[in-house]
């Protein structure tokens, strides 16, 4: 029933949004303001019927509404309140929803700040996008196409052949299928939101460059735009940084950044939107760029849709390690795209010969000529991201069926491009606040570039780098850290306001050295032998079976319990056992892994979980999926994680058995027989015994509750015996009971089993021998054959990855700083 | 025309030729067992074929399995790492690596995981894989 409210209200949204759009034109279009204010009316009940649907969206989540198919595929009964909000952008669909309403939020921002003649153009084309945006969210059945899907369908609607469905349309699902538990992150809940502000704030420079070109008022628009680019800046590197850090420490694939298309789709639009800020700071100082502003402006936008359209249409299924859930929205997602970037190119193509061009060429040594050569750096180095992003459509071009490129084209091209712009940031901050000839800046740069050259120098001998390559790329990173450096502590002193860019440009180089230290020197912990095996692979001496040259080195790290191993020669690493958890998620194993350091560090612990994925696993199919433990470091961090247990292979083993117990054609009396074969041993008072996986200790006997025995008892007692399963710490006790009873003038021995149902084993006190004075312990389920307890652990030596961390909030430090500067002005101007 | 102009001409066009040049070798094709045999790295889609016997051995620290590619050959799979967590979910892998005599030794795995939408049979209720 709700449902339905929610896709009228959707409906409702969408048809009252083209009716903003309508009065939003009309008003620019004649310069009227009544109809501005009918627009601003349309755009408010708008917004209204969009927070009701959300609204309502949340209410189904959180009543568990699960007719409702996107309820149902994102959430279940037991998901903790908190990730219940997640459940609302789990899918694309409340994605959609979420983007669309903090473009609506920012909407009054536009409607009170800004300024004309910009003021209902800016607003008329942020209407242009929700329309479009709002129109993949309708579920409209037009007969020959569907339009956009809606978060309000039932399951009914969503598999209208379902069998079971047929049988009964009333179905509803007792429980949901659940979040994907690797979302189920603190991280992840945050992460989305702000990805979303981060898109939607990055549609208003487009708004501005397209009302600027519509309106033929080609500089003022820059003042007003500016600080609204740079808060999408710093809300999609906050995005980008927090998924990267979610993907490091939830994810097994080892590093922050893959160059997987989704992480390309927020860095895209980051970098030129970066460019876009640099053209526009330089056309505020004087009056050039106007042209490469607007076209940067229009293209960060046109970048977010293109990635939308890449990452939502289910294009790259393929090539991308994320899976997609294609939604069928294909053709809305391309006319989106083809709208928004056809009317930019073409409104500006259009006004192309108005637009005003420098009137003298500016020197090569001038903060303009640096200024811009560095937006363009930013803007190549997207630009070649996107074609590596696009394989799977300008792959086309070569190959048929086209693979993504390797990692090394990313690589290969930004190491350059980015080494460059480090150079650039230097000379293009001294020039910014000074005027220079050649000489004089050679004169000012003497002291950075000696301080540089010594750092470097120290790095590469302390660090042992041998690679020619990274030590010029290590020399640009600690210039652009130093050079800038220079410039900060100059202006901190008289301009406080104004060290955004040389701040921001320090968290540029911070980050490039952070990337080289973590990624080119990351060392997996291994063991001797294995090192030695590693260099025997990397000399071409190690052949396999087949007579083939071995080319895979080992990454892997075997710990039986309790057996110390040197690793590195660095640590001294001990498998502790684990623990199992059924509380959190069941199933959950913490292994318990020491790190002792041999300079005689203090040790300390390392916990990677191993857990079943809830949503895919079923009775006798378990999804094991792991989560790495990341010990953080201030110069290096330790990254581990699990890679198979005997735990978890003998879990599987037992399903795997009980799949074939099940199969009739095999004689399962027999299995079963096997299985349950029981072992008789016997004890003496305090004496323990190591059997298989336990340790089992007869503590002493004990006395029984007389309630307990069959009548005519002649003996009846205890014993007290603990049963110690030592890789997971825990202790059993039990008193299994052994009595002697007589019926019909005969004899008989009473020995009920006590179970221990963890284990599926069953103890039976069989016998009493007061001679020996020792006891008999029958104990059925231990099996046959017990391995050790081991465990496979994954585990990398990352290097300076806190100083990614550290660059990356230098880089968000700096641009606030701006934003705050170029704020604070606009806000000035709208009070005069 | 200016010399400059030309020069950037120049610059743009040798940029982008570089540029599409590099990224037409970073790329190949998706292809089978059988071609892959004289290619350097190769790709290759196919799904896993549990007929055969998968394991993870402690001993060599690999993980093998036998893979159907998408012309039905089935070959032996060597991976030298754990067995991924989504293995037995995933409908559809890409193993990147190369083929020597007649088996492919995978540097890379990736596993295409069933999306949800598509998936309508979470294993909760009643066989529904036509929706």
């Amino acid at each position: 029933m709700l449902g339905i409210f929610g896709k009228i209200f959707i409906s409702a949204t969408f048809v009252v949004a083209i009716l903003s759009a309508i009065f939003y034109f009309l008003s620019a279009s004649r310069d009227n303001d009544r109809y501005f204010r009918i627009g601003n009316w349309l755009f408010g009940l708008k917004t209204l019927f969009l927070v009701l649907a959300s609204a309502i969206l949340v209410y189904l989540l959180f009543q568990h509404q699960f007719q409702y198919y996107y309820v149902f595929n994102y959430s279940s009964l037991d998901l903790n309140p908190r990730y219940l909000w997640s459940a609302f952008y789990g899918g694309q669909e409340g994605s959609f929803m979420l983007w669309i309403f903090f473009s609506a939020f920012f909407g009054f921002g536009l409607m009170k700040w800004t300024r004309k003649p910009y003021k209902a153009a800016v607003l008329f084309f942020l209407m242009l996008t929700q329309v479009f945006l709002l129109s993949m969210l309708l579920g409209w059945d037009l007969g020959a196409f569907k339009l956009g899907a809606s978060p309000f369908r039932t399951i009914a609607e969503e598999m209208p052949n379902a069998p079971f469905l047929r049988a009964n349309p009333d179905f509803v699902p007792a429980d949901g299928s659940g979040l994907n538990d690797l979302l189920k992150s603190p991280w992840m809940m945050i992460h989305p939101p702000i990805l979303f502000v981060g898109f939607s704030m990055m549609t208003i420079p487009y708004c501005f460059a397209m009302a600027a070109l519509w309106k033929r008022k080609y500089n003022e628009w820059v003042n007003p735009a500016l600080p609204w680019t740079l808060s999408a800046n710093v809300a999609l590197l906050t995005a980008i940084f927090l998924g990267g850090y979610w993907a490091y420490v939830t994810l097994s694939f080892g590093g922050f950044w893959a160059w997987d298309p989704v992480e390309n789709a927020s860095l895209v639009p980051w970098l030129i939107g970066t460019a876009g800020i640099h053209s526009m700071i330089i056309q505020r100082k004087s009056s050039i760029a106007q042209k490469s502003s607007i076209l940067l402006a229009i293209l960060a936008y046109v970048a977010v849709v293109y990635e939308t359209f890449l990452t939502r249409s289910g294009i790259l299924a393929d090539s991308s390690v994320h899976s997609f859930v294609d939604l069928g929205l294909y053709n809305q997602l391309l006319a989106f795209m083809l709208v928004i970037t056809g009317l930019g190119i073409g409104m500006f193509l259009w006004r192309y010969k108005e637009l005003p061009s420098p009137q003298k060429e500016s020197n090569i040594l001038s903060r303009e000529f640096m200024t811009v050569t560095g937006s363009m750096l930013l803007l190549i180095l997207g630009l070649v991201i996107i074609l590596g992003t696009s394989s799977p459509i300008v792959g086309k071009l070569f190959v048929a069926n086209p693979t993504p490129p390797e990692i090394s084209f990313y690589n290969d091209w930004s190491m350059p491009i980015v080494m460059i712009m480090a150079v650039f940031t230097v000379i293009g901050q001294f020039l910014f606040w000074k005027k220079y000839d050649a000489e004089s800046l050679a004169a000012d740069l003497t002291y950075p570039l000696l301080a540089t050259s010594v750092i470097t120098i120290a790095t590469i001998m302390i660090g042992d780098v041998r690679n020619f390559y990274y030590m010029i790329y290590l020399f640009v990173g600690f210039f652009a850290v130093i050079g800038n450096g220079w410039v900060l502590i100059r202006l901190a002193v008289q301009k406080p306001r104004l060290t955004g860019g040389a701040l921001t440009h320090i968290g540029f180089g911070t980050l490039l050295i952070g990337i080289l230290a973590s990624s080119a020197y990351n060392s997996p912990l291994v063991d001797q032998r294995t090192a030695n095996y590693n260099a025997a692979v990397e000399r071409g001496e190690i052949t396999d079976e087949q007579g083939f040259t071995v080319t895979q080195k080992e990454e892997m790290l075997s710990l039986n319990l309790n057996e110390p191993v040197v690793i590195n020669n660095e640590y001294t690493v001990t498998y502790e056992g684990y623990e199992l958890d059924n509380s959190v998620r069941r199933g959950q194993q913490t292994y318990k892994i020491k790190f002792e350091p041999l300079d005689g560090g203090s040790a300390f612990y390392m916990n990677p979980e191993v857990y079943p994925m809830l949503t895919s696993s079923t009775e006798d199919n378990i999804q094991w999926s792991v989560d790495p433990d990341v010990r953080t470091g201030l110069f290096s961090d330790i990254y581990l994680y699990v890679g198979g247990s005997a735990y978890v292979q003998e879990r599987n083993d037992r399903l795997e058995e009980r799949k074939q117990v099940m199969q009739p054609a095999s004689g399962d009396e027999q299995e079963d027989g096997q299985e349950n074969q029981a072992q008789k041993i016997l004890f003496n008072p305090g004496q323990t015994i190591d059997v298989g996986k336990f340790k089992i200790r007869f503590v002493n006997y004990a006395k029984t509750d007389s309630a307990d025995l069959p009548p005519n008892t002649s003996i009846g007692v205890r014993a007290e015996v603990e049963v110690i399963h030592p890789a997971s710490n825990q202790i059993f006790t039990i008193e299994p009971l052994f009595a002697v009873y007589a019926e019909d003038g005969k004899s008989f021995i009473y020995s009920p089993p006590s179970e221990i149902a963890e284990h599926e084993l069953s103890f039976q006190f069989t016998r009493i021998n007061p001679t020996e004075n020792n006891i008999e312990l029958t104990i059925t389920g231990l099996e046959e054959e017990y391995g050790e307890e081991w465990v496979l652990i994954i585990a990398d030596e990352k290097p300076f990855i806190s100083v990614v961390w550290a660059g990356t909030f230098i880089l968000m430090a700096g641009f606030s700083v701006s934003i705050f500067r170029h704020w604070s002005r606009e806000k000035r101007k709208n009070n005069e | 025309m200016k010399p400059k102009l030309i020069l950037g001409i120049v610059a743009i066009v040798g940029f982008t030729s570089m540029l599409m040049y590099n990224f037409g070798e970073s790329i190949s094709s998706y292809t089978t067992f059988e071609t892959a045999a004289e290619m350097g790295n190769a790709h290759i889609p196919g799904t896993w074929d549990k007929e055969k016997e998968a394991n993870f051995s402690r001993e060599t620290r690999q993980f093998t399995f036998y893979m159907k590619d998408e012309a039905g050959n089935s070959k032996k799979v060597i991976y030298p790492k754990a067995k991924p967590n989504n293995f037995e979910q995933a409908d559809r892998l890409v193993v990147i690596g190369e083929m020597r005599g007649d088996v492919f030794y995978a540097n890379e795995m990736l596993m295409k995981c069933p999306s949800k939408y598509n998936d309508a049979d979470p294993g909760q209720f009643t066989k529904a894989s036509e929706g």
